[in-house]
């Protein structure tokens, strides 16, 4: 690693060292220094570490084995280093007058080393020298660290060159000679260094951590040492360069090899003409000064003094030199530019002392022996060019340096006087005190910097105040290493954290932080017992098993007597003789139920049929009893008839109502409706604007059975086909009334009336209002049940079927109204009541359980012919189903016609029925009834009083009577029921016809006048089946009463062969 | 360095996706934790392990310019309610968490991944 030019350095440096001893031997003070330099102890140490700082940079980058003893080794030099600048600064004076030896002595009371030290430091001056040449040779390899602190040397330059200028004191035309002395030393210590070779390493280690120590103290006692600690790695290779390029101004040669070594960049290049022009003024201003000073001192022993002066002169200049660097340096540090002028105004003081004397001398030798110095340089060439620019360099080590410099105060004590004298002259009062003060404010401030730098470079601070105090007083405590690595790493640290600074002051800008909403991250319910309980033991293959304990078996009294429960069992319906049954009981009652076993149902049935008898049997036996009053008092009023009697409407409700209709049951012969209407004059019930329909049994006169009513005229009415148990009936306004006379009495009006109540039954089910779309608009003028033959068959058991399923209740229904329109409806009844009433059938009473359903509906008149229908849309009044088939119906209408039409079918011949006188009249076919035996005629009466037989074959009458009723309107015309070819016709006159075809076919049997009351309407009783019981007329009288005449045997009896008779009489008379 | 070029935002791609982590600290804690009992020799080096391998599956989903912290908490199941938060002093454009909880009879652990973006 170390180029060959090492040895010759180590060389020069050991002549150094030794021209210094011989100079120190032939000055004032040899003792002393020879002293220094024999102290045995650490002798050898301070050799070594000569040669350690010159392997310094070397082994700064190699391993640190070494450490401890290079630290041991520092701290003496820390100490030497510090007590030599302490001295210089404030003991200059009294350093100067006390003579070295009691200073050595003193110092080696106080700290043990100091003279060994100061021997060191001689040497280490040298050492310095080779070390800064090393430098160079190894400044390729640096060249990237140096190129860095070139830049900052550029900067100091500068400013050195201000100073240089101001100062201009110091000359470098002293370095040649200088470097004269310093070759010779070399070469008179080169034996000397070579002797401890193999502990150079450790010593150079040593060495520079002496330097950190230095520099630490330095900045703790003031700004020399702040001076020179602040940065004496940076100091060393920039002074090193400079001084290399200030001997390049002298020596070429020196300057190429500079080159050659150095290599360096631009700024390099740009540096040394910096050096240069600065050099060259710097020298120009010391040379003027020197001469002025050197006349001053010509006296001075030229011979003695020359070594010092040079040595003075040289240290003194670099001394300047290095501390403008350092201030410099400092000030780039600390960025601040403040303090350079000042600093060099300071120097200037402080160097003042020396400078005058010795630049005086300095010039004198310099002119002296500057043509003999300047042979001996060129005969030496090379080496000494390197020499006196390791020379130079060796200044980095100012501990070194001042120690020498100490020494040379020493030395100078006896020049003091003279020295005194030309500061005085040369820097008069005025100025001092400036520099003075200016030099005070410049410490202040250095200190504060450097105890803020110190920090950084932990260096024993707290230490420092005293070592202020009494610099000597300071043992070897500076042991702290100026570590480059960690400078360096520092520098970047603190470059990245300012970078890092910036940019997070930056970003910190465009950033938002904030405290984001806390997450919750988990969220862990404590368990409840049970759980913890289910979770330990609540696991597969283990069994739970509980057991009761006594804890909630409690007994609690109470005050209640105890009740008597008896248990007791029922069956219904009883299946045996037992049906109920019980502890105790039972045996009492067992006898009795064995007895009860009753279909109730049959019970039921018997019951209802033979409450009928034995009310009509009753009622019988009581109008017997009054018949014989009654009946006979009233004497058969018709001729026809052998006794009459009269149904009871001496009611309340039926007080002063005409009845407008009568109608027999088909089903129940005895069983008659009448219509009444509105009363003439106000009654004492409330049912005023009701008409009233009265169920009669005609063989329990006294009392209607039930009784309805409706608040619309009635205008037609009749039973169900099957039986007697609903009624129907069309109302002037167009609606179909139903009444289901089962319904249960309590859903209808129940009214008090005397001591009886009567039960007024509403309809069960009415089309008025539903149904509007298919609903008669008119008034309905006939109504009547279709009978279908296979219902006519089953009459007989009408009772039982209905009892056991009355949903098996369905026939249909016509109704025809004025406009001809002929609605069809299906009469169903329901299967459960509904109390609440129902939604959907709006017409049906609550409860109710028939209703009507619209089946169909056809135009009666569109079976009238089209050249009827020209002059005027005829009425339809009257319509019959034909018994024996009801596909067949036959409408009588207000022109005479009676129309022949069928529910389903093709149109069946004739469509009309005529009378004979051809055309169409305006006559009403006022009723239509047909023969009920076998022959299909019937015959119809009109308002004209003509009387027509038609047979269902023939659309022409097979006989008419046109005046029997002398131009009366026929009201009423009845075929008599037991007898086929006798028949009843009522006028309006109230007049009655008998008429018997058998007897004489022109004309009525017998014509009966009912007077003074007017007749109303008529019904016939009878039954064709039973010819021989009893059949009579029911007459309606205006007064309201309803009147039976019974007919007379002869008249209602059955004659032999009467219907053939009957056949052949009108085939006859056809 | 110019003025504007620090990234602020992360590319959508390189966001940290809370979902797709979620997932993986999952997938480590049912690898990890199945079928293990807690044990207080064990769980420090597991809960260690745990935030590693979380570390290092978040790793590979490239979150660019992101700082990983994860977090791992094992704790024994013994009934005892837990509650646990986080609360973040962070950029919330562009930081983002995600956690997972698992649970078996003797243990749960919380795991929690945050991605702190590096600007």
């Amino acid at each position: 690693m170390k180029p060959s030019k090492g040895k010759t350095k180590e060389d020069t440096w050991k002549t150094e060292e030794l021209l210094k001893h011989i100079k120190a031997a032939q000055g004032d003070h040899p003792d002393h220094r020879d002293k220094k330099n024999r102290v045995e102890k650490r002798h050898k140490e301070e050799e070594s570490e000569d040669r350690r700082h010159r392997g310094r940079d070397r082994d700064r980058q190699g391993d640190q084995d070494n450490d401890k003893v290079r630290s041991k080794g520092r701290e003496s030099d820390g100490d030497l280093g510090h007590g030599k600048v302490h001295k210089k600064v404030k003991n200059e004076e009294r350093d100067k007058v006390r003579g070295k030896e009691k200073e050595s002595e003193k110092r080696k009371d106080r700290d043990g080393g100091n003279y060994k030290e100061r021997d060191k430091r001689s040497g280490r001056r040298v050492h310095d020298e080779d070390e800064e040449w090393d430098f160079n040779i190894e400044r390729s390899t640096k060249r990237g660290y140096e190129s860095e602190r070139n830049r900052d040397k550029e900067r100091e330059r500068r400013k050195e060159k201000i100073k240089s200028l101001e100062s201009g004191r110091e000359n470098d035309g002293n370095d040649d000679q200088r470097t004269k002395h310093w070759q010779k030393e070399d070469k008179g210590n080169l034996e000397l260094s070579k002797h401890d070779k193999h502990e150079e390493k450790e010593r150079r280690r040593r060495e520079r951590k002496e330097k950190e120590g230095r520099k630490a103290e330095s900045n703790e006692e003031g700004k020399e040492k702040k001076r020179r600690s602040s940065d004496v790695r940076d100091d060393d290779y920039e002074r090193r360069h400079r001084e290399r390029k200030d001997h390049e101004l002298h020596d070429g040669r020196r300057e190429k090899r500079q080159k050659d070594r150095q290599e360096t960049g631009l700024e390099i290049n740009v540096e040394e003409i910096d050096k240069k022009w600065r050099d060259k003024k710097v020298k120009e201003s010391k040379e003027d000064k020197r001469k002025h000073q050197y006349k001053e001192i010509k006296d001075s022993d030229r011979e003695r003094e020359h070594k010092k002066r040079e040595k003075r002169d040289w240290e003194r200049r670099e001394g300047q030199e290095r501390n403008h660097r350092r201030k410099k340096e400092m000030d780039e540090q600390e960025r601040q530019g403040e303090g350079s002028k000042e600093e060099s105004g300071r120097r200037t003081r402080e160097h003042l002392p020396e400078f005058t004397d010795e630049s005086g001398l300095k010039g004198a030798t310099d002119q002296e022996k500057h043509a003999g110095t300047l042979l001996e340089e060129l005969v030496e060439g090379e080496e000494i060019g390197i020499e006196i620019k390791t020379a130079f360099e060796s200044t980095n080590y100012e501990d070194d340096f001042e120690d020498y410099e100490d020494d040379f105060e020493e030395d100078e004590c006896e020049v003091e006087e003279e020295e005194k004298e030309q500061e005085k002259e040369e820097i008069p009062a005025q100025q001092r005190a400036e520099i003075e003060a200016i030099q005070k404010a410049i410490t202040a401030e250095n200190e504060k910097i450097c105890a803020t730098w110190m920090r950084n470079n932990q260096v024993t601070y707290v230490e420092e105040p005293k070592k202020v105090e009494d610099s000597r007083s300071r043992g070897p405590v500076r042991g702290t290493c100026i570590d480059f690595v960690a400078a360096k790493q520092r520098e970047i640290n603190s470059k990245v954290a300012c970078k890092q600074k910036k940019r997070s002051a930056e970003l910190l800008r465009l950033i938002d932080l904030d405290f984001s909403v806390t997450f919750s991250m988990l969220d862990l319910p404590p368990l409840n017992e049970y759980d913890v309980y289910i979770k330990s033991f609540g696991r597969t293959n283990t069994k739970q098993a509980f057991v009761q304990s006594n804890e909630d078996d409690v007994d609690q009294e109470i005050q209640t007597d105890e009740i008597e429960t008896v248990d007791k069992w029922t069956q219904h319906p009883g299946e045996g003789n037992l049906v109920c049954g019980g502890e105790n009981l039972s045996d009492t009652f067992s006898s009795d139920s064995l007895i009860k076993n009753i279909d109730t149902q049959r019970l039921t049935n018997f019951l209802r049929s033979a409450c009928q008898v034995i009310a009509v049997l009753l009622e019988e036996d009581e109008a017997e009893n009054q018949a014989n009053k009654n009946i006979q008092s009233k004497a058969a009023s018709l001729s026809v008839s052998d006794g009459c009697s009269q149904l009871n409407t001496n009611l309340p409700f039926l007080n002063g109502r005409e009845v407008l209709c009568l109608h027999f049951s088909q089903a129940q012969r005895q069983t008659l409706l009448s219509v009444h209407s509105f009363p003439k004059e106000p009654g004492v019930v409330k049912l005023v604007s009701n008409y009233i329909i009265c169920i009669w049994n005609i063989w329990e006169p006294s009392f209607p059975q039930k009784v309805l009513i409706c608040e619309s005229e009635v205008q037609c009415c009749c039973f169900g086909p099957g039986d007697a148990l609903s009624v129907f009936a069309g109302t002037v306004d167009g609606s179909v009334v139903a009444w289901d006379l089962r319904d249960c009495s309590n859903i209808h009006y129940n009214l008090q009336i005397g001591e009886q109540e009567w039960t007024f039954r509403l309809p069960t089910f009415t089309t008025d209002g539903v149904q509007t779309a298919v609903n008669h608009s008119c008034a309905v003028k006939a109504i009547d049940p279709v009978s279908s033959p296979t219902y006519d068959n089953c009459i007989g058991l009408s009772l039982l079927t209905s009892q056991q399923g009355s949903s098996g209740l369905t026939f249909q229904l016509a109704s025809l109204d004025e406009s001809g329109l002929l609605n069809l409806w299906v009469v169903i009844e329901l299967p459960k009541a509904d109390l609440a009433g129902s939604l959907t059938d709006l017409g049906l009473i609550p409860g109710g359980k028939m209703k009507l359903i619209h089946s169909s509906s056809i135009d009666v008149i569109s079976f009238l012919p089209r050249n009827l229908m020209e002059m005027c849309r005829p009425q339809t009044l009257s319509i019959k189903f034909m018994p024996t088939d009801s596909n067949h119906f036959f409408i009588g209408t207000d022109i005479g016609l009676v129309s022949h039409g069928t529910r389903h079918g093709l149109q069946v011949a004739p469509r009309l029925y005529k009378p004979e006188t051809d055309g169409t009249r305006p006559v009403q076919v006022t009723c239509i009834d047909f023969c009920h035996f076998g022959k299909t005629m019937f015959l119809v009466g009109c308002s004209d009083g003509t009387i027509r037989l038609h047979s269902v074959t023939k659309e022409c009458p097979i006989l008419q009577w046109n005046e029997s009723t002398r131009g009366s309107p026929i009201q009423n015309m009845l075929w008599a029921l037991t007898r086929p070819g006798m028949f009843f016709v009522l006028d309006t006159a109230s007049h009655i016809y008998v008429w018997d075809l058998l007897q004489d076919v022109s004309k009525p049997v017998s014509e009966e006048i009912l007077q003074p009351d007017r007749i109303t309407t008529m019904d016939i009783l009878g039954n064709p089946e039973k010819p021989n019981a009893s059949s009579g007329l029911m007459l309606a009288k205006q007064s309201g009463t309803i009147e039976m005449q019974y007919l007379q045997k002869k008249w209602s009896g059955p004659h032999l062969n009467e219907l053939e008779t009957l056949h052949y009489l009108l085939q006859k008379t056809v | 360095m110019g003025e504007n070029s620090y990234c602020i935002r992360p590319a959508f791609q390189h966001r940290f996706k809370p979902a797709i982590v979620k997932g993986k600290i999952y997938t480590v804690l049912k690898e990890e934790l199945t079928n293990k009992f807690y044990d207080p020799e064990e769980v420090p080096s597991l809960t260690r392990k745990i935030a590693e391998a979380i570390k290092t599956q978040v790793k590979e989903c490239a979150f660019q310019r992101y700082k990983l912290v994860v977090q791992v908490v094992i704790g024994e199941q013994r009934g005892e309610g837990v509650k646990m938060t986080a609360r973040c002093f962070w950029d919330a454009d562009t930081d983002n968490f995600a956690q997972a909880v698992y649970m078996n009879d003797s243990l749960f652990c919380v795991a929690a991944a945050f991605g702190c973006y590096l600007y």
